[in-house]
Parts: C-alpha cells; sequence; structure tokens
C-alpha cells in the first residue's frame, strides 16, 4: 500500500484539477449559504409562533433538503464512485422513517401520540 | 509460514491465534467457540427436555427452568449459530471473490474477541448469581421485575458480543464490495458470497436498533433511568419494537448464509450449475428488504389495532414469494444432475422438505387473527424449530462436512457422517414435529411443567426421546472430528472432486496469502470454467511479484478485555443505591464498581488511540518466497 | 516492513489521495457503511423519543415547551454548521496537497465543536437545574439519551481529530494519514446531519 502508483500529473493537468476543486469549493460555500438560510427560514417559522399543522411539514421538509445539501455536497456524494453509498444511506433513511412511524402511531394500541 | 509443520510450542501457537487477523485462523476461532457454546446450548435444550419428558416433573425448579430456557435460546441465536455462521463466511468469502484477506482484518481479529468475550461474560451469570430468567427476548416488563443480576449479564454480555457482530457485518460488505479480484463482477459472485453481503447489510442495519434497545434495558436497570417503568411515564412496547426490529431481520442473517452453503452443495454435489442463478440472487435481495419491514407480526396480540397487524400480515406473506423461488430453483438444480449422495449433499437434501413445513407454518401464523390462536404456545416453538435448525443448524451442519476440508486440510469420514446425518433428521423431525400438535392442544411454551391427564404426557415423551437422538448424533459427530483430527490424512487440491467456485482451486492448506497472484475470473463457477474449458488451473490477473499483507496485533484482544472488564463495573453499579430498581436496590453495594467501569472503559479507549496513534502499515511477501511456496507445492502434487 | 511516503510533490500527489490505495479505498466503503448503520442507529433513537416525549409521571415535571428556548439551539447549530463547513475546507486543502493549511482548518473544527459541546453542557446543567434530568421522567430519560448520544458522537469527533492533528504534525500529509482525515470529516459532517434533525425534531417542534 506504500507507494503512490501515480504516475506524474502534468502542469495542466494538475491546474485543471485544481480549478475544479475551486469550482466545487464554490459550490459548497452556495450549498453553506443555502443550509444557513434554511436554517433561519426554520427558527423564524416557529418562532413566528404559526399554525402548527402548516409549519411542521415545512419545517421537516427543510431538514432534509439540508441533509441531501449536506450528503450531496459537504460528504461529496454527487461525485463518481459514490453509487453503493446512494444506496446504502438511501435505505438507511428508509428503515428510519419506518422505525419513526410505528414508534409514533403504535407503541399503545393504535393511538398516536397527543 | 509454509512449512507449519514444524513444531511449535502450545505458548506460540497461542499467542499466534490471539494476535492474528489471517481470515482463516479467525474462521477456526469461531468454529471453536461457536462449537462449544452450541454443545452448551444443546446441554441447555436436553435438560429442557428431560425436565418436560414426564409430567408434574421436579427435575428443574421453576425459577431453574426459566435460567435454561432463557441460555438456551440466547446461546444459541448469539453464541452458536451466528459465530458458527461467520466461520464459514471467513472460510470461504475472501477465497470465493479472489481477496488476498479481508478488507480490515484488524476488525475481523476484534469482532471475534468481542463476540468471545461477551459470550463468556453472558455465561458467567451462572456462577456469579444466576442467569437470566426472562426469555430470549427480555420482554422489559419481565426483565426490569427480574431480581438479582441475571438480566444485567444479558444485557451487558449481548451489548459486547452485538459489536462485534456488527463490526464483522462491516467488514464483509466492504470485502465484497471493494476486494473482488478482477472480473468478479457482482453477478458472478457465487452465492455463499451473495447471501453473506445480504445477511451482513442486514448485521448492519438491524444490530444498532438491539444496541439501542439494550442501552435501554441497561440504563433502567443499573443507571436509574425510566425508559421502560411505567409509574414515571415509560412504555414497555417500545422494547418489543426495538427487539423485533432487531430479531426480525436476525433470524434472515442466519438464514440467508445457509441458504448460500446449501447453493454450493447442490450446485457442486447435483454436478449441475445452480438453476435460475439471477433468480436466486434477487430472492436473496428482496428477502433481506422485507426481512426488515415485518417486525411486527411477533407483536400481533399487543393490540396495535387491526391496521397496523394487517399490513404487517400482508407483509409477512409476501416474503414466502422469494423464498418460494429459492425452494424451486434447487430442487430444480437437483433435477437431472448427476446426483453425489455425500454427507453435505444429505442435509441438504433433508433441508428442502424440512424447511419448507417451517415455512408454511409461519405463513399460517401470519395470518393475525389465527395467530391469536397459536402464540405463545407449543406451535410457535415448532415453527421456528423447524426453520431454524431444520434450515439454519442443517446448512452449519452439511457446511461443516462441505468446508473440513478447505479448513483443516482432512476429510471427515463419511461413514459416520452418514449416521449422525439420520439420528439427527430424525430425531429433529420426532421432536418438533409432535410440538405442532401439542401446541394446537393447548400446551403454552415456557412452562416448567404440565399436569397429567391432559393428554400431553406421550407427545412430550416422544419429543424428548428425539432430543436424545439428536443429542446422540452430535456426539457421533464429535468422535468423527476427534478421529479425523488424530489420523490426520491430508487431502489436496478440490477434494470433493467437483468444486466449482473460486476458494477449491487453492492448494489445501491454503497458503496463508491465499492467492501468490490474483485469479482472472471469467464467469460464474469460476474454477468449473478453466476445469471444462482449459487446463484446470486458474489464469493469473497480475504479474508474480510482492504483494501487501496485514501485521497481526493483540490490540483487538485487549480493547475486548477492555470492555468485559467495564461490563463488570457496570453490572455492579446499582447494587444497592437508592435510585435503582427494586429488582438491584437491595443487594449489598460496591463502591469499587464505578472505578471497575472506569478502568475497563479506560483500557478500551487507550488501546483505540495507540491503534490510531502508531502507523500500522502492513508487511510485504516476497517474490522469492512465493516462488518457494509454489515449488514446495508442486513437489508435493508430484 | 512497508514504508510510507510522505510529502509527496503536487505532481506525483493523487487526485483522491483518500481512495488512492486499496486500504484507503476500504476505509472510505467501510466507514460510510457505518453511517448507514449509524442512521439505523439514531433512528431507534428519534423514535424513542418521540414515544416519550412529554411522557413525565406527574403535572410538577416540566414539559418540552416549558423548557427548549430557541436562541440556545439556534446558536449551537450555527456553530456545527460552520464546523461542518471548515472540515470541508480541510478536506479540499488535503487534496491540493496543502498540509499546513489542511492542519490549520482542522483545528478551527475542533475550536467550534468545542463551541457547541460548551453549549451543550451549559443547556444540561440548566435543565437539571430545573428537576428535569436522566432520572427524574422517562421524558428525561429519551431526552438526554438521545441529546446525549449526540453529544458523545461530538465528545469523540473531537478526541479524534484533535489525535489525528498531534500524530500528523510530525509525519505530514500522505496517502495514509489522508484517508484518515478523510473518515474523520466524513464522521464530522454525520454528526451535523444528526443534528439538523434534532434541531428540527426535538427542540422546533419541542416548542411548538
Amino acid at each position: 500500500m506504500a507507494e503512490i502508483k501515480q504516475e506524474p500529473i502534468s502542469k495542466t493537468k494538475l491546474n485543471y484539477i485544481r480549478r475544479e476543486r475551486t469550482k466545487e469549493m464554490r459550490q459548497q460555500m452556495v450549498s453553506f449559504g443555502l443550509m444557513i438560510f434554511l436554517t433561519f427560514v426554520a427558527f423564524g417559522l416557529v418562532a413566528m409562533d404559526m399554525d402548527p399543522s402548516f409549519v411542521i411539514p415545512i419545517v421537516i421538509g427543510m431538514a432534509f433538503l439540508q441533509v441531501i445539501l449536506q450528503f450531496y455536497y459537504f460528504m461529496h456524494m454527487k461525485d463518481k464512485g459514490h453509487e453503493y453509498i446512494k444506496l446504502m444511506m438511501l435505505t438507511g433513511m428508509f428503515f428510519a422513517l419506518a422505525f419513526v412511524t410505528t414508534f409514533i402511531y403504535i407503541v399503545w394500541i393504535g393511538a398516536p401520540i397527543q | 509460514m509454509a512449512s507449519a509443520t514444524k513444531k511449535r510450542g502450545v505458548g506460540s501457537v497461542i499467542w499466534d491465534y490471539m494476535t492474528t487477523v489471517d481470515h482463516k485462523k479467525i474462521a477456526i476461532l469461531y468454529l471453536i467457540a461457536g462449537g462449544f457454546f452450541f454443545a452448551l446450548g444443546g446441554i441447555e435444550a436436553m435438560l429442557i427436555r428431560i425436565q418436560l419428558a414426564v409430567p408434574n416433573n421436579d427435575f428443574l425448579s421453576a425459577g431453574l427452568f426459566n435460567e435454561v430456557i432463557t441460555m438456551h435460546g440466547t446461546t444459541m441465536i448469539f453464541l452458536a449459530a451466528m459465530p458458527l455462521l461467520f466461520a464459514f463466511m471467513n472460510a470461504t468469502v475472501p477465497l470465493q471473490i479472489g481477496a488476498r484477506d479481508v478488507a480490515f482484518p484488524f476488525l475481523n481479529s476484534l469482532g471475534v474477541w468481542l463476540f468471545i468475550f461477551g459470550g463468556i461474560f453472558l455465561n458467567l451469570s451462572w456462577f456469579m448469581g444466576g442467569a437470566p430468567d426472562a426469555g430470549w427476548t427480555s420482554y422489559a416488563s419481565l426483565s426490569i421485575n427480574s431480581p438479582g443480576h441475571g438480566i444485567d449479564f444479558y444485557a451487558l454480555g449481548l451489548q459486547i458480543a452485538g459489536a462485534g457482530t456488527l463490526i464483522s457485518g462491516i467488514n464483509f460488505v466492504t470485502t465484497i464490495i471493494s476486494m473482488r479480484a478482477p472480473g468478479m463482477t457482482y453477478m458472478r459472485m457465487p452465492l455463499m458470497t451473495w447471501t453473506t453481503l445480504v445477511a451482513s447489510v442486514l448485521i448492519v442495519f438491524a444490530f444498532p436498533p438491539l444496541t439501542i434497545g439494550i442501552f435501554l434495558l441497561t440504563f433502567d436497570r443499573m443507571f436509574g433511568s425510566s425508559f421502560f417503568l411505567v409509574e414515571t411515564g415509560g412504555n414497555t412496547i417500545i422494547w418489543e419494537h426495538l427487539f423485533w426490529i432487531f430479531g426480525h431481520p436476525e433470524v434472515y442473517i442466519l438464514i440467508l448464509p445457509a441458504f448460500g452453503i446449501f447453493s454450493e452443495i447442490f450446485a457442486t454435489f447435483a454436478r449441475k450449475r445452480l438453476f435460475g442463478y439471477s433468480a436466486m440472487v434477487f430472492a436473496t435481495v428482496l428477502i433481506g428488504f422485507f426481512g426488515f419491514m415485518v417486525w411486527a407480526h411477533h407483536m400481533f396480540t399487543v393490540g396495535l389495532g387491526p391496521t397496523a397487524n394487517a399490513i404487517f400480515a400482508v407483509a409477512t406473506m409476501a416474503i414466502a414469494v422469494p423464498t418460494g423461488i429459492k425452494i424451486f430453483n434447487w430442487i430444480f438444480t437437483i433435477w437431472g444432475g448427476s446426483i453425489e449422495f455425500t454427507t453435505p449433499m444429505l442435509y441438504a437434501l433433508a433441508f428442502i422438505p424440512s424447511f419448507v413445513m417451517g415455512g408454511v407454518t409461519g405463513i399460517m401464523q401470519a395470518a393475525a387473527p389465527a395467530d391469536y390462536q397459536y402464540h405463545d404456545s407449543y406451535f410457535i416453538v415448532a415453527h421456528f424449530h423447524y426453520v431454524i435448525v431444520g434450515g439454519v443448524v442443517f446448512g452449519l451442519l452439511a457446511g461443516l462436512h462441505y468446508y473440513w476440508p478447505l479448513m483443516f486440510g482432512t476429510m471427515l469420514s463419511e461413514k459416520l457422517g452418514k449416521i449422525s446425518f439420520v439420528l439427527f433428521v430424525a430425531g429433529f423431525h420426532v421432536t418438533f414435529l409432535i410440538q405442532h400438535f401439542l401446541g394446537l392442544w393447548g400446551m403454552p411454551r415456557r412452562v416448567f411443567t404440565y399436569l397429567d391427564g391432559q393428554g400431553y404426557n406421550t407427545s412430550n415423551m416422544i419429543s424428548t426421546v428425539g432430543a436424545l437422538m439428536m443429542a446422540v448424533a452430535v456426539i457421533i459427530l464429535l468422535i468423527n472430528i476427534i478421529i479425523t483430527v488424530a489420523k490426520n490424512q491430508k487431502v489436496g487440491r478440490d477434494p470433493w472432486g467437483d468444486g466449482r467456485t473460486l476458494e477449491w482451486s487453492l492448494p489445501i492448506p491454503v497458503p496463508y496469502y491465499n492467492f501468490a497472484q490474483t485469479p482472472l475470473i471469467r464467469g460464474l463457477d469460476a474454477y468449473w470454467i478453466e476445469k471444462k474449458e482449459n487446463d484446470g488451473k486458474m489464469m493469473p490477473a497480475e504479474s508474480l511479484d510482492d504483494f501487501h499483507m496485514p501485521n497481526n496485533s493483540i490490540i483487538p484482544f485487549v480493547i475486548s478485555l477492555g470492555l468485559f472488564v467495564a461490563a463488570f463495573g457496570a453490572l455492579h453499579f446499582a447494587s444497592g443505591k437508592e435510585w435503582a430498581i427494586d429488582a438491584v436496590s437491595d443487594l449489598p453495594q460496591h463502591p469499587w464498581a464505578l472505578w471497575v467501569l472506569i478502568l475497563g472503559l479506560a483500557i478500551v479507549f487507550i488501546s483505540m488511540g495507540v491503534r490510531s496513534w502508531k502507523d500500522d502499515l502492513g508487511y510485504y511477501v516476497t517474490k522469492e518466497e512465493v516462488l518457494k511456496d509454489l515449488e514446495e507445492q508442486e513437489r508435493g502434487a508430484k | 516492513m512497508a514504508n510510507m511516503e510522505y510529502n509527496v510533490p503536487s505532481e506525483r500527489w493523487p487526485a483522491h489521495p483518500e481512495t488512492a490505495t486499496l486500504e484507503g479505498k476500504n476505509k472510505f466503503i467501510g466507514f460510510w457503511t457505518f453511517l448507514a448503520g449509524e442512521t439505523a442507529l439514531f433512528a431507534s433513537l428519534f423514535a424513542t423519543y418521540l414515544a416519550l416525549k412529554d411522557s413525565v409521571p406527574s403535572d410538577d415535571h416540566l414539559l418540552a415547551a416549558d423548557l427548549f428556548h430557541l436562541e440556545l439551539a439556534f446558536v449551537m447549530t450555527m456553530f456545527l454548521l460552520t464546523s461542518s463547513l471548515t472540515s470541508v475546507y480541510a478536506v479540499y486543502h488535503m487534496r491540493n496537497n496543502n498540509f499546513s493549511k489542511m492542519q490549520l482548518w482542522l483545528g478551527i473544527t475542533v475550536l467550534l465543536g468545542l463551541g457547541f459541546l460548551a453549549l451543550e453542557i451549559y443547556e444540561f446543567i440548566e435543565y437539571t437545574h430545573l428537576g428535569h434530568t436522566f432520572r427524574s421522567s422517562a421524558f428525561g430519560s429519551a431526552f438526554y439519551f438521545l441529546i446525549g448520544t449526540h453529544g458523545f458522537h461530538v465528545c469523540i469527533g473531537l478526541v479524534w481529530i484533535t489525535l489525528l492533528i498531534l500524530r500528523n504534525a510530525k509525519r505530514g500529509l500522505s496517502v495514509y494519514t489522508a484517508a484518515k482525515v478523510n473518515t474523520a470529516a466524513l464522521y464530522w459532517h454525520f454528526i451535523d446531519v444528526v443534528w439538523v434533525f434534532i434541531f428540527t425534531i426535538v427542540y422546533l417542534l419541542g416548542v411548538m
């Protein structure tokens, strides 16, 4: 494992890779901005004391949006070679939803929590 | 290393096994430890059957009976069946995909030691104030009220062993995803590898809920929380959900690798390509996915409401479809094959009808309204023994005979093997078939005795006789093993003569680096293809060169030991404290408990830190050494 | 013994150093698999919390709406979100073969994480004074177990990243250390992912 089996990269190739990385960094900055914005809106909606039946779905939706940004841009899930990872995380999320749903609705004689 | 026949001191052999990261040696560790716990669980089973042989028996007291049934279930599932499957997974999967070791050899070693220490901790309960007695499901309403430390041993022991299983699961997923030899595409992987992959994915998703469930129980019993204490707002149904979210996938974690072993055996001894390979793969994945969507069928009688029961009933019935696909494919594999009735093949053939019977009673129970009748009766006991013994244990015994030459370089005696096969299969049906009827006649499970004159006497006696036959079969198997080890008649490459998959292409004993050159895979049943179309030698995918292997390490053993020590601290932490639950609040106080807990965790975290701090780069096996080994094999073959 | 080449010139530094070796690739796949398992772990915790939320033995126990205040949760969120970005910077510099900047951004990540942890401890102490403890009610147990498990992950992450900064300080950058840094960064992002659901489900839905 020790030696780096890497052919020397030419100057132009190196510059290209770096430019691509900087481009990616710009995307990550934008997604960070979006995440901050989503957080502000979520806290704002709750702080404004609006109707919960309206706020709850929006807030949860925004949480998922934020997590997708985190996964795809911060954790590089959008890159190549992440197909298996997407499959695993999607499966995990699906199971997570199943667990949470049952725990909300069927922990006691079918009565949903108040 | 090639000259392993050189005499070495016992100490150096033990040290070698304690520090080994070689998947073949770890497989042997799993086999020995799992075999030991299998014997232990078997003895507990015999105690149960002796107690129930006649009405009003007082061979075991009621309390001791509860401990024995709990430990029988827990030991068999967590400490026998799963480790034994891991033994075969470790022994075969890296060889089947053409890898030199698993993806994380260090974690492989950690997994086996966590399992061994967890198992020892759980069984120490027998000598330290009583074993757990709330059933292997340990429902919270019972386990919170169980006096003494029995349940604490259950919670802590399973937590340690479970962590080991999770680690091994991650390891196998990674190995199969990333370490396949060139040409080994997903749809060329042998079924054993496929089922290991799906079972490992199930482990990754199913064990964390168990971890959380056990933590809740641990905190309630040892640290004063109130997740399950109804008087402070707790809810015991949470335990049932968490346990079965784990528990149902667990049965698929057990059965899928057994399916894998059977698929290999059918193809080998029918001397035919596995029928419907892609359908088999598809069915495996589908069973794995559905396995997660059905856990509440264990809870039909809790009162979840008709909607929930209906959803889970339908999902449960759906699993019969992919399982049926598998059964038909196995039958079609045998159909028209040139069958050789070896011991593993006999187990595989006996598996089909036995497992189908267990499956059919499963579908009966899937109908929620009918399940109200079967619930908590011997019908359930008969059902799950039909799937777990008729499926998993048959698979383990078949695998033991089939893979023995690969693991130890000798052949188990076919004659003794067939005798123990006949006794075991006959004993199995005698024991459990009658239990269906006992259940339908109303005998509840988990009772320590029954009254005379209820019509249960003869049936229970028959069941006990069957259990005795199984015990004799296992003893004959043991004798077989001892004779084989004593004789030590070595066999060579492809000992069954009909090996299809890559692992049989290797010389026996398998060199510690597995493949001198990574092989090129040209299709499903890679070795068979080379035998039919070529000279029977795998084509290399790389030139002979130095290659990299991992270092041995003692750290996995130390980490596991640390958790073992910490568990003793946690165990006594709540004894006699005023905030503790009633079950432990009047036990004597142990002021040292906290310090032992801290000491154990310190050992764990410091060893992890050391592991992280040091560079562990492994070493290189040189070309010269490999060439020398190859020459030696050449000479041995002549 | 195998050797490891440190501080490689940029011309020979792979575009994806963290997965340049088989061991690195295994680590990457294995760690994501672990994170998938963590999803199931936290799902069980969230499920338990939702089932036991506001489940207290008597009226004199405080409920979620009385306890939580949004300002603190908001500041904590900002700390953790920003630390997620700084660890992105660290990985960026790691890929660009810039060791000192990578170390710097990892250090900043640790500081922000410490800030988050300090606020969490402050919050726990405050609740304890109000009679909302791990042992006071099922609601308390579930709350502290969920938030505490997340906090424990933060602690592990902090110790891990600190250890990496220290151990790599003398060694420098290689494909071996790059894989380690990448894994730690993934872990840190995942902690942030869990926190997003915590602030939404526990705090935002809690005060409504």
